[in-house]
């Protein structure tokens, strides 16, 4: 009876990169799948397809050997969507019948939101396994309220300037309240590292506002300039505005989203690199900034121009990238880990809270 | 293959809730599901007892028994052989038609012309309810609130006489008279436009802007102001930016609805985007505003072609000679003016309603 422990011996002492080994053609497959079913269920069935979707990406990343498992069910997540869409129809017609309605809906959203964003976390969390152990999430909604809420109302009022600050927060509040089974992870990013990786966007973004301002300074004493007729002013003024518009656009998406494509990029590696499993294993992180953000933009315009045809090509090369540049060092032998829900069936089948967007998968 | 006795597929078991594998084997045995190795049984159960997961891609294979505990295995293929056997081929169809294979072109052309079908009959439907379903104060509130961020921002308290104000105000409640909703579902602002020029714009709750701009623009042609305005009181009496609105929301939701999973990129520009995009009327809905600009001033007892004039304008002085393309949301000027004057002989000709 041969058994398996956790750690490799051949690669003890050392990190140990996670892979990805699903392919683009494959995934093809799915996807078509995926888009034409959903069509032609008139959208019920994309919540099956989000399950074939995240089990097709969970089972395919690859750490220590063993792979992921994505264990929420398509009726699940139908029945969230159903909540949520019922929600809103409801509120619809409540807000034709008593106006006032309209306005109070979007406070309380607001005021429910640290509690959605800490049910969707926990959602991915615990319908997500490795060897057989789901993860777990048990950070509280006040957590969720600072470290979300709180944390982008002080990065947006400083001007980015706490942008760091407010990332610490979210690593932490993610990191320090997620379980493997019945194993904390931690992190502990340093400010000091955060800014680092915070400076060189801050930069682009204080340059890319000195452009915009260039430019608008020049439409406007094109404008002046043009004459003092009509006619002159309007020409000046028209063309002169109408390309700056477009400048602007231009200079707007590619310098602010290169500053915040660099910084999630160095952040991610931050927090990573500062995370532990258990006290004792290191998680590592050592995305490239620049070749993380030629990605998501080289993605994009594929995307794009596919007209969304290479979407899964586009995924599999982020999903493998990524995946590529995180690992794990285990130091000493983890041992046998458990499941820390007992009654994880039952935990399960009573959360139908899928908050999108909020999935931050290993 | 799969035998009273035969073996299923090889791979790994876990005890429930345990990160801890034993190397195993997967057996049917006497209508019995087993997990053993070496003689040694982890677990049974009866047949309809044990689950299979589905299959998707070559990710491993997860065979659960009732005891929580679970057998995995990357060998789907035998798994898969062993299922058909059992079960006949119901278990993995999905899988089936995923798997790389010519029929994904069939599937792929057929996922392009559906597409195509959404955008063309789908979403416009889907546009109109949801303009039924909008209760009135929605168009309020964004009106307000948008002629009030204007305010803050780009446009100035107009500097035209008041006398002159009076003069655009009477044409104007003539025409809005005549139109959906009467009089009092307009109102004309007079501002200085700034940054935006000669313009004039409506908002979706009726208040229209006039800035001083274009009046200077028009000179003692009054008459083409009014044209200009005719064409606003259309976009609100259609509705029009609202339905922009919704067309924008609706193209951004079906394709994630749709995809899936867009990347985040992607996301941001469909959300974004389609909000700029919004602030701009389709071509079709601009041919139709000129249309009811005709009307209105003709109702009114104006040249109904005064509008073409304040295109020619635009061609004259600011070079737009542009024909129309399937990149640019208007209609190309010397088009436009062409479509007017055909209206307008057209209607002239027509008893007065």
């Amino acid at each position: 009876m041969a058994m398996s422990g956790m750690a490799p011996s051949a690669g003890a002492g050392q990190f140990q990169r996670a892979s990805f080994t699903g392919s683009a053609g494959e995934y093809f497959g799915i996807w078509i799948v995926n888009v034409l079913l959903t069509i032609i269920t008139l959208g019920i069935y994309s919540a099956w397809a989000k399950v074939r979707r995240n089990r097709y990406f969970y089972g395919n990343t690859v750490i220590l050997d063993r792979a992921f498992e994505y264990h929420a069910t398509g009726k699940q997540i139908f029945i969230g969507r159903l909540i949520v869409v019922g929600f809103f129809i409801v509120m619809n017609i409540l807000a034709v019948i008593v106006p006032p309605v309209a306005i109070i809906t979007p406070i309380v959203l607001l005021i429910a939101l640290p509690w959605l964003i800490q049910r969707g976390v926990r959602f991915s969390a615990r319908v997500t396994s490795y060897r057989n152990v789901r993860f777990d999430f048990v950070g509280t909604a006040g957590g969720a309220f600072k470290a979300i809420i709180l944390g982008s109302i002080i990065a947006a009022i400083t001007f980015g300037i706490l942008a760091p600050v407010a990332s610490r927060w979210l690593w932490r509040y993610l990191f320090n309240n997620f379980r493997y089974g019945d194993r904390k992870f931690a992190t502990e990013p340093r400010l000091g590292a955060i800014y680092g990786v915070w400076f060189l966007s801050a930069a682009m973004v204080v340059i890319g506002t000195v452009i915009v301002g260039g430019i608008v300074a020049v439409v406007v004493a094109g404008a002046s300039a043009a004459g003092e007729g009509l006619a002159g002013e309007l020409e000046g003024f028209n063309v002169a505005a109408f390309l700056g518009i477009y400048a602007v656009a231009i200079v707007y998406f590619l310098v602010y989203g290169l500053a915040a494509l660099f910084y999630r990029a160095g952040v991610r590696n931050v927090a990573w690199s500062a995370a532990t499993l258990d006290g004792r294993h290191e998680l590592l992180s050592d995305v490239s900034r620049v070749r993380y953000a030629w990605i998501v933009i080289s993605n994009i315009i594929l995307t794009v121009l596919t007209l969304g045809l290479m979407r899964p090509w586009a995924a599999v090369r982020m999903a493998r990238y990524v995946n590529e540049h995180t690992a794990i060092r285990v130091n000493g032998n983890i041992g046998e880990v458990l499941s820390s829900m007992e009654a994880s069936g039952a935990a399960i089948s009573a959360e139908y809270m899928d908050l999108e967007g909020f999935d931050f998968g290993f | 293959m799969a035998s009273d006795h035969g073996i299923i597929a090889k791979g790994e078991w876990h005890k429930a809730n345990s990160s801890q594998a034993m190397e195993a084997e997967l057996r049917e045995e006497e209508g019995r599901v087993t997990a053993l190795s070496d003689g040694q049984v982890f677990a049974f159960a009866v047949l309809g007892r044990v689950e299979f997961s589905q299959r998707v891609g070559s990710i491993p294979r997860r065979v659960t028994f009732p005891d929580g505990s679970v057998f995995e295995t990357r060998d789907n293929d035998a798994v898969d052989a062993y299922l058909r056997a059992r079960h006949g081929v119901r278990s993995g169809i999905i899988h089936r038609l995923e798997e790389f294979h010519p029929r994904l072109i069939v599937f792929t052309i057929a996922v392009i012309l559906l597409g195509m079908s959404i955008y063309r009959y789908a979403l416009p439907a889907l546009v109109e309810v949801a303009v039924l379903v909008t209760p009135p104060f929605v168009p309020e509130m964004i009106g307000s609130g948008t002629l009030a961020s204007l305010d803050r921002t780009v446009l100035k308290p107009s500097e035209l006489p008041e006398a002159q104000q009076r003069k655009f105000a009477e044409g104007f409640s003539k025409l809005a008279a005549r139109s959906k909703g009467g009089e009092a579902a307009y109102k004309l602002n007079f501002r200085d436009g700034g940054v935006i020029g000669p313009n004039a714009f409506a908002l979706p709750d009726g208040n229209l802007i006039l800035t001083d701009d274009l009046v200077k623009l028009a000179g003692s042609d009054e008459e083409m102001v009014l044209g200009v305005l005719g064409h606003e009181i259309a976009h609100v009496e259609g509705e029009h930016s609202l339905r922009q609105l919704y067309r924008a929301a609706g193209v951004a939701g079906l394709v994630m609805l749709i995809a899936g999973d867009v990347g985040s990129g992607v996301e941001d520009i469909l959300t974004q985007g389609g909000t700029l995009l919004a602030l701009s009327y389709s071509r079709s809905a601009e041919a139709e505003a000129d249309r009811r600009s005709v009307e209105l001033m003709n109702a009114g007892g104006y040249d109904p072609a005064a509008l073409a004039r304040f295109f020619a304008i635009l061609e004259d002085k600011l070079g737009d000679h542009g024909k129309t393309n399937m990149l640019s949301s208007h209609p190309g000027t010397p088009e436009r003016q062409q479509d007017i004057r055909a209206y307008a002989a057209e209607i002239k000709g027509r008893p007065q309603p």
